[in-house]
């Protein structure tokens, strides 16, 4: 029996893996890192740009306020006057119990995964508001292109200590490009200001040791995937159902691979059934097939909203290996 | 080209620091301020059915906006208060529980744009705040509900049960966001359903027409 790690080798390159890959089961996810990036249920949280992020009870995830009292940049074409990046920790103290969990995991049976998250789109909105930001794009390029080169510097300056601490295998990136039927720009648009970006920061990981560039976008973005194989990632996480999946790989599986196709809303509901779940899964691998596919919930992390489906949606992925292997 | 054709060339593209001016010179030309915002409002059709053919994407569509809304601050004074929302007044919101409201803003905007007043009563949005804002604003003619998540879908429900039961009467109900579809939209007794902003509009002119 392959180990995680070899079997999603096996399964993106076109090989001859022994069952699906189940899920986020080949990431070691480091999650230790000192970085304030999520807040909890009930609760409100400053980021270290000043960003704030509420998360009311009942809800499903964080949102970022952009009343004007808590919008950090009200004015992109004064951003430097606004925007101020962190310093990135780099104390033994604040990295030890990540170190601690990167150095407990096997790295013959997972990949050792570093975490960044928001991503630079997402940065863009949450630091303005997506309205603002989406205008600015059309209104004020050249401010919008300094503004991203800022950003991808404080990415490229936390690559730098993340390597340095934790030599990761894998990278797990978030950044969502899309709404759940198109992509929030469009591919013109997201060539000339996004990719030069992601170009840089998964160059410096991958010419860093890092193995696998796993990034996350749990929306429609058939249309970037092009862009997606130019920056160099290898698996793209939180493909949901309205992208096509099956067509994607038969088109550029043999350069990226597909993880998802189980959407999280369809699935990870209050009135969720397990039932609901194996038709989800058996549908997702049967026609999604054994190569270049991850079958996975559409969520970012490896759990679920409602307690219970993640595992529910793991064990009907076991089934369906026995079915199909 | 006739100016009124530039106008509506320039909204359709974006171009909204050039509206205004383009605007002022068809007044000056003898147009009728009528004439040019119903252009306007034809080229936000023409932007609304590209966005939902997937030829154009959000931004395009916020800048359409924006440069109509450029246009329009200049027939302001020429026009009637019932000529920019002639079709009446539109209460729109994301159903409670729910806090999203990229979606719901575009509707907004879009359907502000086809001849709606908009009460936008944000995210969070009980049944009974809609219906209060239906007895507290004159002549609302359409209730828009907005809802992303799945698991708000059950709101959505009893926001439009609500509204249908609570005696108030001269307004339709449209729903929309990811999960809503038009079964579910026609099981929940909502008069219509739109999958995207641009054709929101569209539908929302034609029930408060119908």
């Amino acid at each position: 029996m392959l180990t995680k790690r070899q079997n999603l080798m096996e399964t993106i390159k076109g090989g001859n893996p022994d069952r699906f890959v189940n899920q986020y089961e080949f990431m070691d996810i480091i999650l230790e890192m000192p970085i304030k990036f999520m807040t909890v249920p009930g609760s409100e949280l400053k980021t270290d740009w000043g960003i704030t992020f509420r998360w009311p009870e009942g809800q499903l995830g964080q949102f970022p306020v952009h009343d004007e009292e808590h919008k950090v940049l009200k004015d992109i074409t004064e951003w430097r006057k606004y925007v101020k990046a962190p310093s990135i920790e780099s104390s033994d103290e604040a990295w030890a119990a990540a170190v601690a969990h990167a150095n407990s995991i096997d790295r013959n049976d997972k990949f050792v995964t570093a975490f960044v998250a928001p991503g630079i789109f997402e940065m863009t909105h949450h630091l303005m508001s997506m309205e603002d930001a989406l205008m600015a794009l059309y209104e004020e390029p050249e401010a919008m292109h300094e503004l991203i080169d800022y950003l991808t510097e404080y990415e490229l300056a936390l690559a730098k200590v993340l390597i340095d601490r934790l030599h990761p295998d894998a990278l797990f990136h978030h950044d969502d490009w899309g709404s759940q039927k198109s992509s929030f720009i469009s591919p013109a648009m997201f060539e000339e200001f996004f990719l030069p970006a992601y170009k840089k920061i998964y160059a410096f990981y991958k010419a860093n040791g890092v193995e696998l560039i796993v990034h996350h976008s749990d929306s429609y973005a058939a249309n970037l995937v092009p862009f997606m194989i130019e920056m160099g990632i290898d698996i793209w996480q939180g493909v949901m159902t309205t992208n096509n999946t099956p067509e994607l790989i038969e088109k550029y599986g043999k350069q990226i691979s597909f993880m998802g196709d189980i959407d999280s809303g369809t699935v990870d509901f209050p009135a969720w059934t397990p039932e609901i779940a194996a038709r989800e899964v058996e549908r997702a691998c049967k026609n999604c097939g054994k190569l270049y596919f991850i079958p996975c919930l559409t969520q970012g992390l490896g759990f679920s909203s409602f307690p219970g489906v993640y595992d529910t949606v793991s064990e009907a992925i076991d089934k369906m290996s026995k079915d199909m292997f | 080209m006739s100016k009124i054709e530039e106008v509506k060339a320039k909204v359709e593209t974006g171009k909204a620091k050039l509206v205004a001016g383009l605007v002022q010179e068809a007044l000056d030309e003898g147009n009728q301020a009528g004439d040019i915002l119903q252009g306007m409002i034809e080229s936000m059709g023409v932007v609304g059915d590209k966005f939902s053919t997937g030829e154009l994407f959000v931004p395009e569509m916020l800048m359409a906006a924006k440069a109509m809304s450029k246009g329009v601050e200049v027939l302001k004074p020429l026009l009637t208060g019932e000529a920019t929302s002639s079709l009446g007044t539109c209460v729109i919101g994301t159903v409670q529980g729910d806090l999203h409201d990229i979606g719901k803003n575009l509707v907004s905007m879009m359907i502000e744009s086809v001849g709606f007043k908009m009460i936008d009563l944000g995210v969070d949005v009980s049944a009974e705040k809609f219906a209060n804002a239906i007895r507290e604003n004159d002549n609302v003619t359409l209730v828009a509900c907005s809802g992303l998540l799945t698991s708000t879908m059950p709101a959505m429900k009893e926001t439009v049960q609500q509204l249908k039961d609570s005696g108030l009467t001269g307004f339709k109900v449209i729903v929309g966001g990811a999960p809503v579809t038009q079964e579910m939209a026609d099981e929940i007794g909502a008069d219509g359903f739109a999958p995207d902003a641009g054709s929101a509009a569209v539908k929302a002119k034609e029930l408060v027409s119908a």
